[in-house]
């Protein structure tokens, strides 16, 4: 009996020594965010993915430009930046900044990463976003300037995403695997698939930051992320499941919430495909549709409905005047028999699995507020990379393609294009509608613009050229010690946080 | 026995060439990685642009020809979604693959063992209704549902085990349990059938009537003949958890192989889907490989071929 008892204690004791004390509980110095997707790269000019490479990036590279959580921007290495003239823009940089092996950050090192973007031999996979550029000068050490082929409004925003990396550096090593900082944080620790601990750069040139210590955790699961929050392992997820809100903050170990974000939900349509290439039926199809209800039902009153354009109030160009299809199905049913349309023949709905939030759960909802006002619709799930070459490359769409579209610089311009004949999305091709946007691209005014894409939304709205759904909520939950300010893009990043009191 | 290896090395090399063919072909109908890796709104010339930088562009069988090459040489490119050497992204996983994988190989077969022996040994009464029971739920469990359930129980609830993640021996638990209990459900079951057939033999009733003892007759006569089917299962049980497994790793964030080839598959990242490909082949070849020669151990009439 007692050698069994000392054997127990034995055990126990060895279980407990090689398990050690989980860490559980977070030290005040550390933040943790858990990530829905692993880092793929370290190279920022190598992924366009805000959600997990390009945030955990931007603690460790500069930009010139920051987004804030209010979507404004905000200088970061450059203090400030002007259009010159219509395809010409000044970048001031602060003077001082260098990266933490000693190397400077000034025009020249700008220069040098905007030029290696737009090098084909490096394959960035961002080069797209800088195409119109087509030459950048170091006027002095602290003044880049920037020259367009044709004029770039977005050019600011689109640089908030880019983060710059050393050059002397990057000569002798691999900036897929190994890191140079020149931000707030340097990589103390990387697992892939698992961790990246960041640790505060001892030789950074701007504010200290408030963390000592920043972890990134990969967690692909969605109830493992609501369970890693409510354990108090991480600080901040997203991707929370809407219905999951309420609960979360119910059981209070954390809070969670939602907003709407950039990314706006459609159906989008195949105007090639008979019969989308009817006016009455798409507008039929628009009417037919609840929006509202699937926001309250689906998304638990977290999601809003979109104003007939692909725009949410955020973009520049948002046309404040247009209002949705109200839900009239028998209005639908109307618009339908005058459309001539045999409503017999099939229409197929694809919708890509595990893309966009309880998208497949909206899918079953159209389908079948379609079928009650008399069409014969089917539902297609499919995987997203088949989806996107069916969509891109065999240029194949479903009559009607639930998805979502958001574009980064949160500009009409962009949004809007991928609507524009000719553009690799476009199934719409719609002469009147490509003019517009040609005609506000060639323009810097920010009031024409306006009136031209408030023009241009409201066509598509009056063609019915896309069944306008809501804006997809960005959900999230945060730890009680911590704040944060939510936002509608993509970025997660611990110097917007700050703890608690 | 020298021969004997040499076939099985021959054979293996054809199957792995074989799978890696097949799979370089399908991969390449499938899809096109291009529109995936670059960012919404890129322009045909953008992706014709990629497409020449990854070598996509040349007539498949070239690429075919210089894929085949390159492996020969252990080179399977540079991954396209981690612009590194893809052999790299998928082994650096391969520790915390073999990890799990063996945690519950051991405490799986261990507890199959035994449950499977109890049950055939008790047949009939209520331990054998217990044991067995217990298998088939194990059997019939999602993985992914128990999971998620041991994680709110000891993660949550009680707050002992870290809720997913890897580093640590508590890591591995949940995830190794998890894992357990299906491996050991399936052993239990088929161990205790095994023994239950061979109990029934003449030889056996003839060792009894030699007055051998009971446990020399079970270990000696009946066991190592039904150990056979066991050992074929733990070896393809052994190959398809050393392959990755898929939903554990998801539940748990553990950052296992599986996950790394199920995203490339996703993202159509060709070098990481032959790499991962490539390994999973070598591995099932390996464990195959293993099987046979323990078959040998076990009967000796195989050893004598």
């Amino acid at each position: 009996m007692n050698g069994i008892f000392r054997t127990t204690v034995f055990m126990g004791a060895t279980a407990v020594a090689l398990i050690g004390s989980p860490a559980l509980s977070q030290e005040n110095d550390t933040v943790t965010i858990a990530l829905r997707v692993a880092v793929n790269t370290l190279d920022p000019h190598m992924t366009a993915s805000v959600g997990s490479d390009l945030s955990v990036l931007s603690h460790i590279y500069p930009a010139l430009i920051l987004r804030g959580p209010d979507l404004k921007l905000q200088p970061a290495l450059a203090e400030s930046w002007e259009m010159t003239d219509p395809t010409t823009w000044r970048f001031k940089l602060k003077s001082g900044a260098h990266f933490a092996n000693g190397e400077k950050l000034d025009a020249a090192a700008v220069k040098w990463n905007l030029d290696r973007v737009r090098d084909d031999a490096v394959g960035a996979r961002i080069a797209a976003w800088f195409e119109l550029v087509s030459e950048v000068t170091a006027i002095d050490e602290t003044t880049v300037e920037v020259k367009t082929s044709s004029p770039y409004p977005a050019l600011a925003d689109q640089l908030s995403m880019f983060l710059l990396l050393p050059p002397e550096w990057a000569k002798t090593h691999n900036p897929a695997n190994e890191t140079m900082s020149g931000g707030p944080y340097v990589v103390k620790e990387n697992v892939p698939g698992d961790h990246i601990t960041l640790a505060a750069n001892p030789d950074y040139w701007g504010p200290k930051p408030e963390f000592e210590t920043v972890i990134f955790r990969t967690i692909p699961e969605s109830a493992a992320r609501t369970a890693a929050l409510e354990a108090g392992e991480v600080d901040l997820i997203t991707g929370v499941p809407a219905t999951e809100i309420k609960r979360i903050n119910e059981r209070g170990a954390a809070e969670a919430g939602a907003i709407d974000s950039i990314r706006m939900m459609l159906g989008k349509f195949n105007h090639q495909k008979a019969p989308m290439e009817n006016l009455k039926l798409r507008q039929a199809i628009n009417y037919a549709i609840d929006k509202e209800g699937i926001a309250q039902a689906i998304f638990d009153g977290n999601a809003t409905v979109a104003n007939c354009q692909l725009l949410t109030p955020a973009y520049f160009g948002y046309n404040p005047d247009l209002k949705p299809y109200p839900y009239d199905p028998e209005k639908a049913q109307e618009l339908l028999a005058e459309s001539g349309v045999d409503l017999s023949q099939p229409i197929e709905i694809e919708i890509p699995v595990g893309t966009y939030l309880q998208g497949e759960e909206v899918t079953q909802v159209i389908a079948s507020q379609l079928q009650e006002v008399g069409l014969n619709v089917k539902i297609t799930e499919i995987e997203f990379g088949a989806f996107m070459n069916k969509q891109l490359k065999a240029r194949d769409l479903a009559q009607i393609a639930v998805q979502g579209l958001a574009w980064p610089t949160i500009d009409a311009d962009g949004m809007l294009t991928m609507f524009a004949p000719g553009n690799v999305y476009d199934y719409w091709n719609n002469a009147e509608f490509g003019a517009l946007l040609d005609k506000g691209r060639a323009s810097v005014d920010p009031e024409e613009r306006k009136k031209i894409y408030a023009d241009a939304t409201k066509l598509m709205c009056e063609e019915a050229g896309a069944l306008f759904l809501y804006a997809q909520p960005a959900t999230y939950g945060i730890s009680k010690r911590i704040s944060w300010q939510s936002r509608g893009d993509d970025w997660v990043r611990a110097f917007d946080m700050t703890l608690r009191n | 026995m020298a021969r004997y290896l040499l076939s099985k090395l021959f054979e293996a090399a054809l199957a792995i060439w074989g799978v890696v063919t097949i799979v370089f072909f399908v991969s390449r109908v499938l899809g096109d990685p291009t529109v995936l890796l670059l960012p919404m709104g890129a322009s045909q010339q953008d992706i014709d642009t990629l497409r020449a930088a990854l070598g996509l562009d040349r007539p498949i069988l070239e690429q075919y020809g210089i894929a085949l090459l390159s492996m020969l040489r252990g080179d399977f490119g540079i991954s396209f979604q981690h612009t590194r050497p893809a052999l790299d992204v998928v082994l650096e996983r391969m520790p915390a693959t073999g990890m799990l994988a063996g945690t519950a190989l051991f405490f799986g077969t261990l507890i199959g063992a035994v449950a499977g022996a109890i049950a055939a040994l008790r047949r009939g009464t209520i331990s054998e209704f217990v044991v067995m029971t217990a298998a088939l739920l194990g059997q019939a469990t999602p993985v992914f549902w128990l999971g998620i359930m041991l994680i709110l129980f000891f993660s949550v609830q009680l707050g002992w085990l870290p809720t997913g993640g890897s580093g640590s021996l508590a890591h591995l638990i949940l995830p190794g349990l998890t894992l357990s209990v299906f491996v050991s459900a399936s052993i239990a079951r088929l161990l205790r059938s095994s023994l239950l057939d061979i109990m029934r033999e003449d030889y056996v009733r003839t060792a009894r009537a030699k007055g051998l003892m009971p446990r020399t007759v079970f270990f000696w006569h009946i066991a190592r003949n039904a150990l056979i089917p066991v050992v074929t299962m733990i070896g393809i049980i052994a190959g398809e958890l050393l392959g990755g497994s898929v939903v554990i790793e998801t539940v748990f964030a553990w950052p296992g192989v599986g996950r790394v080839i199920m995203q490339a598959i996703q993202a159509q990242d060709f070098p990481v889907i032959q790499a991962g490909v490539a390994l999973v082949a070598v591995i099932f070849v390996v464990t195959n490989l293993l099987v046979d020669l323990l078959y040998g151990v076990l009967d000796p009439r195989i050893r004598q071929r």
